[in-house]
């Protein structure tokens, strides 16, 4: 193991993971020529029948992470294996070749295969798979019952609409009862309404399922409405591996809090810490700022920064700029989105974001900065990950949803 | 929810078994490899040795490249081969480039037919053409004398080197303008629409834009037609060898042909600096081809912007084309027909007071011209079809697997380009002779396919592999993903994909192979005669009529199979 920064839940934890199907990625390593590290040491324990994330701006390793598991892509380290099968184990240079894996993929272009029938399209991983004539039959026709698209089975690709082709590319995905599905994407080429109503239904369907699941996306949105477990991924490396409210709430990089919602940002020193309370001196006004959350160890003296979510700053305008968690500010300026108003501020610690519920009368302002609201992350800009300690608990929504 | 929830464990594809992937690469990898060093090998020996390369007693030596090398008929012959190159590519360029843009992107009437006339010299064997053109325009042509009893001089010299530049550039012609043709047509033509909102008249903007963007396209014809050009063996052969004109390809010929004993020697020396100087042209090309991402503007957009109006200049510049079209191809071709069918043609006397069957009564009366016609189908029938999914497997390996040397295996591919056609029947010869225990195939249709297939490796693979490219990798990846390996999804997804592309290129194989005769002059014996070669066997013989008569045939032959391929299977050769 090198310099693995994320804690992944734990397979020792409590021995579940030896009994289950979990699919167990450990120390993956995948170089590109020019010694780029498309993905760089990353571990992560995608726990049996849940739905994971891998979330990160392009060429993040998010789809190189993905293609590795699915055999696409020959790493130049690590292991993967789901429950007692082994896929990928450079050590021992053992690397499976895509189709004797038994996943179950659905790429971003549907990738159906355009001289076929929807039916010869699932048909064809299950002859491959030596499956009687008439059960291919009979699973062929539960399954498009199960996404709904029972009377299309003679149509071929092209006659179909973009969500319909997602529908049939996700059941020849199932089809085959893998181990695994894989989804690069799968939603990104649809119109942002029907892209609304297929994350409700591919959750749904998911969870039907119970299968074991990993989706990659550069959609935080997406990601956080769909998922168990979400990994933000960055320049090839897993900073932050958690369920969706903890990764919004509990963000525990930098790069995590400014990828996730919209926040802002204020460099501050620690005072001091305890007592659940972290209170730290802002570097600009030496105003002090207490804040609940003390997820990242810091002791008094280290230089932080105080991440802040826009929607969760209040606005006071007859607010009292000396008194505890209150800083003064000026409009800058602003857009309606119709949700919110969504403000930029001036302060003397640099642009703070705010999106308020109605209209603010400035351009004067105070901020009042709710303690439970603030994060306090390491502020080392070199690198924003790897002072990311393990998280405190290991995420345990290991339940199943049911 | 249990109801289709699938029970937990996971299906692997049964059949693990051998993986037969890479050995099948390694296979297809080997016989290219043999394919285009095969003929190569016997060349560079026989250049280092003082005698025939089969004599006993051979020594090393340096003497053949000090023979050539001193040789004055050489360095005349090297300056002729590049006055004549240069001036055809100019040419040939020149009216490509503007045939290209002013019939895809003006209003010019008649554009469509136009279109197709042009490309006609593509379908046409370059002898077929110099038949043709000796017919019309030759000193005893039919257009020369006509032309010479009004005005009462000689109005031209067809045997010359630059008349033999011109019949050369109008075969090359389609060559420039098939690349910038594909170039427009790639082109967004949102960037002429700016050039026009930023204040470019039409005309400008032809000039400024779409001229610029066509740089790349112009560069791959520039040093295609000149590396084409060097090598050809057919139009000097029969425009210039009348009248002495010798270009490296004639030289080669004769060296190997005529007269009494052939110098094998200086006929390898001379091979091997032809083939080096060639393929350092090639190497350039690639470089100037591997810079065409600079130029690539929105790809593959299928939008066809406005045609730009050229008012006044539309019925001129059409015209100009029709004549160059009726001249340059149509008339030769009509004359070779007509002079088929006449005892001979002369504007002096109505040939169809001389209509005859006899040139036709040649042909089939004699034994081995009729089987050169039925070695020509043959050969690009069987040759074509094995020579089509030969090379469709190749460009699979190269762009769709993970073979480590697939890089190297498509330089390998594209290699043949940089070999003139005559050098490729020579090494093969060689080969035969060299290489124990094959002995028997040599002179046999079954040498002619092998040396055909591998000239034509880079033509085949031109043709599929950009159709490869179009399949997007996410649909071979789907297959593996859902238990298919890599020779299943080869023969169940992108074969079936690429019929169309497969068909093209059997159509496109079949059609060169029928024109194909410089890489069969040497190679050829009794028995395995193609009609290239028994047309230029009749030429030396002053048969005019019977070439015409053949040349007919194999017109007939190649328009019959154009017109079948795209009415049944609707193959698509070019556009």
């Amino acid at each position: 193991m090198a310099d693995t920064v994320t804690a992944p839940p734990s397979s020792g934890q409590t021995g579940r993971a030896a009994a289950g199907q979990d699919l167990v990625v450990d120390d993956l390593v995948k170089v590109f020529p020019g010694d780029v590290y498309a993905v760089n040491h990353v571990s992560l324990t995608i726990p049996q029948g849940q739905f994971v994330t891998l979330l990160g701006p392009s060429g993040c390793g998010k789809t190189t992470t993905l293609n590795c598991i699915a055999g696409l892509e020959e790493p130049d380290g690590g292991r993967i294996a789901v429950g007692e099968a082994v896929l990928t184990d450079v050590s021992r240079r053992l690397i499976l070749p895509p189709e004797r894996r038994g996943l179950g993929m659905v790429f971003q272009s549907y990738a159906l295969w355009p001289h076929m029938t929807v039916y010869d399209n699932l048909a064809f991983g299950l002859k491959l798979r030596k499956v009687p004539g008439p059960e291919i039959r009979t699973r062929i026709a539960e399954v498009l019952e199960l996404v709904g698209l029972g009377q299309l089975a003679r149509r071929y690709p092209f006659q179909l609409s973009g969500g319909q082709q997602q529908r049939v590319a996700l059941a020849r995905a199932v089809v085959a009862r893998p181990r695994v599905l894989l989804l690069d994407e799968p939603l990104s080429n649809l119109d942002a309404k029907v892209r609304e109503q297929a994350r409700f239904w591919l959750r749904e369907f998911q969870q039907r399922l119970g299968i074991t699941t990993v989706y990659v996306t550069h959609d935080q949105a997406e990601a956080l409405a769909i998922s168990d477990l979400v990994a933000v991924m960055s320049d090839g490396r897993l900073l932050q591996y958690a369920p969706p409210h903890e990764i919004y709430e509990r963000p525990t990089s930098r790069f995590v809090a400014d990828f996730i919602g919209q926040t802002s940002f204020l460099a501050a020193v620690v005072e001091e810490v305890g007592d659940g309370r972290a209170r730290a001196r802002l570097t600009s006004t030496g105003a002090v700022i207490t804040s609940m959350l003390t997820d990242n160890p810091t002791k008094a003296g280290d230089r932080v920064l105080l991440a802040i979510r826009s929607e969760r700053i209040e606005v006071r305008p007859d607010g009292d700029p000396g008194a505890e968690n209150v800083i003064s500010a000026t409009i800058k300026s602003f857009v309606y989105v119709g949700s919110a108003y969504e403000y930029i501020l001036d302060t003397p610690g640099g642009e703070i974001r705010v999106a308020a519920p109605q209209a603010i009368v400035g351009p004067e302002v105070a901020l009042y900065l709710p303690p439970d609201a603030i994060v306090v992350l390491p502020d080392d800009p070199a690198a924003p990950s790897s002072a990311a300690p393990p998280e405190a608990e290991p995420p345990v929504p290991l339940m199943a949803p049911d | 929810m249990a109801v289709a929830a699938p029970p937990r464990e996971a299906q692997v594809a049964a059949g693990g078994g051998i993986a037969w992937e890479r050995p099948v690469q390694w296979g297809l990898a080997i016989v290219a490899t043999f394919l285009v060093v095969f003929p190569l090998a016997p060349l560079l020996y026989q250049s280092f040795l003082d005698r025939p390369l089969y004599e006993a007693d051979k020594a090393l030596t340096l003497g053949n490249y000090g023979r050539i090398l001193t040789s004055s008929e050489f360095w005349g012959t090297l300056g002729t081969t590049l006055l004549f190159g240069v001036i055809t590519t100019i040419l040939s360029v020149g009216i490509g480039t503007v045939l290209a843009v002013l019939l895809t992107r003006t209003d010019l009437p008649h554009r469509d037919v136009l279109h197709h006339l042009v490309m006609v010299p593509f379908y046409v064997s370059p002898l077929v053409l110099a038949f043709a053109w000796a017919t019309i325009y030759g000193p005893a042509g039919f257009l020369t004398i006509f032309v010479r009893t009004g005005i009462g001089v000689t109005p031209w010299e067809l045997y010359s080197v630059l008349g033999i530049a011109l019949v050369a550039a109008i075969y090359y012609v389609p060559y420039t303008y098939l690349y910038s043709t594909g170039s427009l047509a790639l082109t967004d033509p949102q960037l002429e629409d700016a050039g026009r909102i930023a204040g470019a008249g039409p005309i400008r903007t032809l000039i400024s834009v779409t001229l610029p963007l066509l740089r790349p396209a112009l560069a791959y014809s520039v040093i295609l037609t000149l590396v084409s050009a060097v090598e050809l063996l057919s139009i000097p052969l029969v425009l210039g060898s009348p009248v002495g004109i010798q270009v490296l390809a004639t030289y080669l010929y004769k060296l190997g042909l005529v007269g009494g004993q052939a110098d094998y020697g200086g006929i390898a020396a001379v091979s091997v600096m032809m083939l080096l100087a060639i393929t350092t042209l090639v190497w350039a090309q690639t470089r100037v081809t591997g810079q065409e991402r600079r130029f690539v503007t929105v790809g593959g957009k299928a939008t066809r912007g406005r045609v730009l109006a050229l008012h006044g200049l539309r019925w001129p510049l059409t015209l100009l084309i029709w004549l160059y079209v009726i001249l340059g191809v149509v008339l030769p071709l009509l004359g070779i027909v007509l002079q088929s069918a006449t005892a001979f043609l002369s504007p002096l006397v109505n040939p169809f007071t001389l209509l005859t069957t006899q040139n036709y009564v040649t042909i089939f009366g004699e034994g081995s011209y009729v089987r050169s016609i039925w070695n020509s189908i043959l050969i690009s029938t069987v040759g074509g079809a094995i020579g089509i999914l030969f090379i469709a497997l190749l460009a699979l390996v190269v762009y769709r697997s993970t073979f480590p040397y697939r890089g190297w295996l498509q330089y390998l591919a594209l290699y043949p380009r940089a070999v003139p056609g005559i050098i490729v029947g020579i090494g093969f010869l060689w080969a035969f002779l060299l290489i124990p225990g094959i002995g028997p195939l040599r002179n046999t249709v079954i040498a002619l396919s092998i040396a055909f297939i591998m000239r034509f490796i880079p033509l085949g693979f031109g043709a599929i592999g950009p159709s490869i490219l179009r399949i997007s990798p996410e649909l071979d990846r789907a297959a593996r993903v859902s238990g298919a390996t890599w020779l299943h999804t080869i023969v169940t997804i992108l074969l079936p994909l690429l019929k169309p592309a497969l068909v093209s290129g059997f159509v496109l194989l079949f059609i060169s192979f029928l024109k194909e005769y410089s890489s069969a002059i040497f190679l050829f014996a009794r028995g395995s005669e193609v009609i290239g070669t028994t047309m230029i066997e009749l030429w030396r013989q002053g048969n005019s009529g019977p070439v015409a008569a053949l040349s007919t045939i194999q017109l007939a032959i190649t328009f019959v199979v154009l017109v079948v391929s795209q009415r049944l299977f609707g193959a698509r050769l070019h556009g």
